[in-house]
Parts: C-alpha cells; sequence; structure tokens
C-alpha cells in the first residue's frame, strides 16, 4: 500500500510539473496569436489586397506588391528546392544508406537544416549579389530554395526510411528493377509524409526575413521582373514595424497576421492530407 | 528418395551472411508440380534457403551463396542469369500480406506491365484470371479500383499470391504465408496451394507442421543450417529415418 501511495505521489508530481510546462509554452503562444490577431484584423481592408505599400503619411495604401512578390518567390524557391531535394533524399535513403558519400550527405545536410537563415542570406549575397552588382527577386528565391532544401531532404529521406523492407522485397521479386521499385511503390508509400515535409518547408520560407533582407531586399512598387528588387511580405513588415509612422505599423500588423494565417492554413492541409491519405 | 526429374536441383550448396555459414551442405531435388514444405525451428535456414530459390539475397551485399542451385539444367547462381527474368519465373509470397499502395486491378497488373506488353482487354483478362486462380475475384470484382490496402489480412495475402501468379511463374515461394492470418484465411490459403500445384511447383516455408502435413507433397526439416531429412511428407511424418526429425515432429524438442 505504502508503495502504491508512493507510486502515485510521484505520477501526481510528474504530471503536475509537466501540465505546468505545456501552460507555460502555450500561455506566450496565446498572447501572441492573439495580439496578432487583435492588431492585425484591425488592418484588414480590400485596399490591403488591391493597393501598393504607400509612402510615409498616406492615408490608404495595401501590401499588393509584397504580397505578389512573396507569393512568386517561395512557389519559385519551392520548385527549385523541392524536385533536388526529393531525389537527394531518395539517394540517402535508397543508394547511400550506409556508404560514404551518403553519410557525408546526410551529416553536412544536417548542418544545413540548422544553419541559421542569416548566413544563408549573407552566403547568396556573396555569391551572387555582390557579384552581379545588385539585389535581385531571383537571388532571393536561391537563398529561400537553400532553406527549402534540406528540409525536403530529411523528410523524403526518413518517410522512405518508414517503408517497411518487405514492400521493397515484394517489388523486387515481381521482377522488378531498382528505378520501378523506388518510383512506383515505395515513393507512393511514402508520399503523405514527402507532400507533409514540403508543406511545412513552405510555411518556414514563408516568414523568412534574413534570407531575403540581402538577396531581394525590397522593392516600393510592383514588380515581377526577377533581376529587379522585389518586394516581399517579411522585409516590408520588418521595414514598416521599426518605421514611426502609425499607418505603416497597422500595415506591418497587417501583414504579420496574412503570414501566420497563411502558415496556419499550410499546417491544417498538411493534416487533413496526412489524414486522408491513412484513412485511404 | 530420389526425384528423377527434378525442376530445381540444390547441389552442394552452402550460404552465407557474411562470417556466418548459414546454409551447409544442402543437396536435394524438388519436382515440378508438386509442394515441397521446408519446417524447422526458427532460425534453422528454412527462410534462407527459401530466399535463396530467386535470388532475393543479391539486394544484400553481405550475403553469398556458394554450389550449384540447378532450374531446368541451368545454374541460377552464375553471374549471366537476369535477375528480372528469373524473379519472373519464380514468384514469392511474403509472410506479411505486401500490397502496393495502388489499387487492387494495379497490384496485380504492376508485375505484368513489367514483363509483358498488353492490350486494355488483355489485362482486364490477366487480372480476372490472376484473382480467379487465388479464389479472390467473387470479393473484389466490383471494387478493383479501390486501394489493396482496404482489404483484410487474408484477402490482401490471397491477392499477393494473385500478384505472383499474375506473371505466369512456373514456381511459387511462400515464406510463412499464413502465420499473419487467423484459422479461417489460413484455411482458405490451404486449399488454394492445393489447387495451385495443378499449373506451379511450390515451396513453402512454415512453422506449422500439420500445415506441412496437410498440404506438403515432401518436407524437408531443416535445423542448424543443415538438411536433416527430406522426404515423402507422409513417410517423415509416419516414420522419420533420423532420430532429430522424430524428436521435432514429437514435440519433444522445437
Amino acid at each position: 500500500m505504502n508503495l502504491l501511495m508512493r507510486r502515485k505521489l510521484i505520477n501526481r508530481i510528474a504530471l503536475t510539473l509537466s501540465m505546468g510546462a505545456m501552460l507555460f509554452g502555450l500561455f506566450w503562444l496565446t498572447w501572441i496569436l492573439w495580439t496578432v490577431f487583435d492588431l492585425g484584423v484591425s488592418g484588414l481592408s480590400l485596399n490591403l489586397f488591391t493597393q501598393m505599400t504607400p509612402p510615409p503619411g498616406a492615408s490608404d495604401g495595401g501590401l499588393l506588391n509584397a504580397i505578389a512578390g512573396s507569393v512568386l518567390m517561395v512557389t519559385l524557391a519551392t520548385l527549385l528546392g523541392t524536385p533536388i531535394g526529393i531525389l537527394a533524399g531518395v539517394y540517402l535513403a535508397e543508394y547511400g544508406r550506409f556508404n560514404v558519400l551518403g553519410q557525408t550527405t546526410r551529416f553536412i545536410n544536417d548542418l544545413l537544416l540548422s544553419a541559421p537563415s542569416i548566413v544563408i542570406g549573407l552566403f547568396v549575397y556573396a555569391l551572387i549579389v555582390a557579384n552581379t552588382g545588385k539585389f535581385s527577386a531571383w537571388s532571393g528565391v536561391v537563398a529561400l530554395a537553400l532553406i527549402v532544401l534540406p528540409v525536403v531532404v530529411r523528410t523524403t529521406e526518413n518517410m522512405l526510411q518508414l517503408v517497411p523492407n518487405t514492400l521493397r522485397e515484394a517489388a523486387f521479386a515481381l521482377g522488378a528493377p531498382k528505378r520501378v521499385v523506388i518510383s512506383k511503390v515505395t515513393l507512393r508509400a511514402a508520399r503523405a509524409g514527402v507532400v507533409t515535409g514540403v508543406l511545412l518547408a513552405i510555411a518556414r520560407i514563408a516568414g523568412e526575413t534574413a534570407p531575403l533582407l540581402f538577396t531581394a531586399l525590397s522593392n516600393q512598387f510592383w514588380t515581377l521582373n526577377l533581376n529587379e528588387p522585389m518586394a516581399n511580405l517579411p522585409v516590408t513588415i520588418f521595414k514598416f514595424a521599426m518605421s514611426p509612422f502609425v499607418e505603416w505599423q497597422q500595415l506591418a500588423w497587417a501583414g504579420v497576421f496574412l503570414i501566420t494565417l497563411g502558415v496556419l492554413a499550410l499546417n491544417i492541409i498538411a493534416r487533413v492530407f496526412l489524414r486522408a491519405e491513412k484513412l485511404n | 528418395m530420389d526425384i528423377a526429374n527434378a525442376q530445381l536441383e540444390f547441389r552442394n550448396f552452402n550460404f552465407y551472411y557474411g562470417k556466418f555459414h548459414a546454409l551447409k551442405n544442402i543437396n536435394f531435388r524438388m519436382a515440378r508440380h508438386t509442394v515441397t514444405a521446408f519446417i524447422g525451428p526458427s532460425g534453422c535456414g528454412k527462410s534462407t534457403l527459401l530466399r535463396t530459390i530467386n535470388r532475393m539475397y543479391d539486394l544484400y551485399p553481405d550475403q553469398r551463396a556458394e554450389g550449384e542451385l540447378l532450374f531446368d539444367g541451368r545454374n541460377l547462381l552464375a553471374s549471366d542469369i537476369d535477375v528480372s527474368i528469373l524473379r519472373a519465373k519464380i514468384g514469392m509470397v511474403f509472410q506479411k500480406p505486401t500490397p502496393f499502395p495502388m489499387s487492387i486491378y494495379d497490384n496485380i497488373a504492376f508485375g505484368v506491365r513489367l514483363h509483358e506488353k498488353l492490350s486494355v482487354a488483355e489485362m482486364d483478362e490477366r487480372v480476372e484470371w490472376a484473382l480467379r486462380k487465388a479464389a479472390l475475384w467473387e470479393e473484389v470484382k466490383d471494387k478493383l479500383k479501390q486501394s489493396g490496402m482496404s482489404l483484410s489480412g487474408g484477402q490482401q495475402q490471397r491477392l499477393c499470391i494473385a500478384r505472383g501468379i499474375a506473371v505466369k511463374p512456373e514456381v511459387l515461394l511462400l515464406d510463412e504465408p499464413t502465420s499473419a492470418l487467423d484459422p479461417i484465411s489460413t484455411s482458405r490459403i490451404e486449399e488454394l496451394v492445393d489447387e495451385l500445384k495443378k499449373e506451379f511447383t511450390i515451396v513453402i516455408v512454415t512453422h506449422n507442421m500439420q500445415q506441412a502435413a496437410r498440404i506438403s507433397d515432401y518436407t524437408a526439416y531443416m535445423y542448424l543450417g543443415e538438411m536433416v531429412e527430406f522426404g515423402v511428407t507422409d513417410e517423415l511424418f509416419l516414420k522419420p529415418k533420423r532420430k532429430e526429425t522424430e524428436d521435432y515432429i514429437t514435440g519433444r524438442f522445437g
């Protein structure tokens, strides 16, 4: 009996501690979300999606150029980083699981995964911006793609490793060559996980500021020219939030709200997609 | 006991996992359109032996075979054998059902497409033929587009058998095909084996001695990588020649 009470007591203490930790984390998260919602919603209007970023002091103005720039650069970065990432992940899981090249690549990919994004921004600055002599949207695309890449490599590899080996053997036992086994069977079995990884990578770069600060910079005007500096939400938010103008600060909050909403939507889509695949 | 007209024959066959000598000097023959069962305690090498017949070990660089494994007189261990063609002639079904993440129809068509170019009508016919042979057609004919993963465990295993025979192999290797199934599904698969041996040579690994006795023509008892005894199933179970075999099948050991 004494032992049972002791066990119950320890259980209660552990439960209290972990509940406390959970509440502590949740408290700040709710506060942040509430602030974003509170200050962001009041800035929402049709102008936000139809007008360019305004000069200081103007009473109207929106974020159209920044929204378009962000969508364009994030899309291109995803299109650039995803195929390379999936192919590299396939190599790591299916060909180089134990060899030296595979292990080295895996190690370097882990480094890249945890590299601060500002380092990646500076790298692309030195590689492209310094050499071409100007800030451009496509250098921003490269920087964002470099952030997408390791995330996709990692998730693709992990998801392929979760595919049971008997499934591979079953496909080989029918006389299928390795490329068919991978493309038709294992990648398909891991599809939900790989897509989720890509969605989470998009969510990650949607709010990245540092890499764009050194590459795409920003632009007050509308442009879809990849050789020019391009407006984007994170840098615009950074610029506007630091400014002394109330209208700019209001737009910054609205931009923050939009990004938060976008990331939330991506996470929900990822979850719904995963669940649909599981039910299938 | 000798099988005069052998389809498969092991001669001085040895197998290694790295340095570990897993199969020691195996010699025996299997005749066309018979069922041969491998029995023995866990780790005795019966699955290893089965997996050499379609050269599954090729996937793992540290595994190697020595000696001869003759299939219609040709040595399968020779380096000039095309493994893909070999595996079209020797199909395999695994312990756990392994449906591919695609529709029931595509599960069957997958292997066929690898080796033959069929028209849509011919493919439909082949899929139906294979599913009928595996006694699954009546249960799935209205949902061929559904995922193969949506079937029950027993149905999935029959789907895997259908997938294996759709390629029209000569030999079917079954690696403990019923160990993950309930008794009803098990007996359906056993009936199926009886039916299939009219057209295919079947080699089955089983943990279940009653199963070996029920469905096989020949049985091999293996222990510690050696083939202790090989013979006609009824003789091996009723009057085994070796003391070790008798101990195992009477449950005194194993």
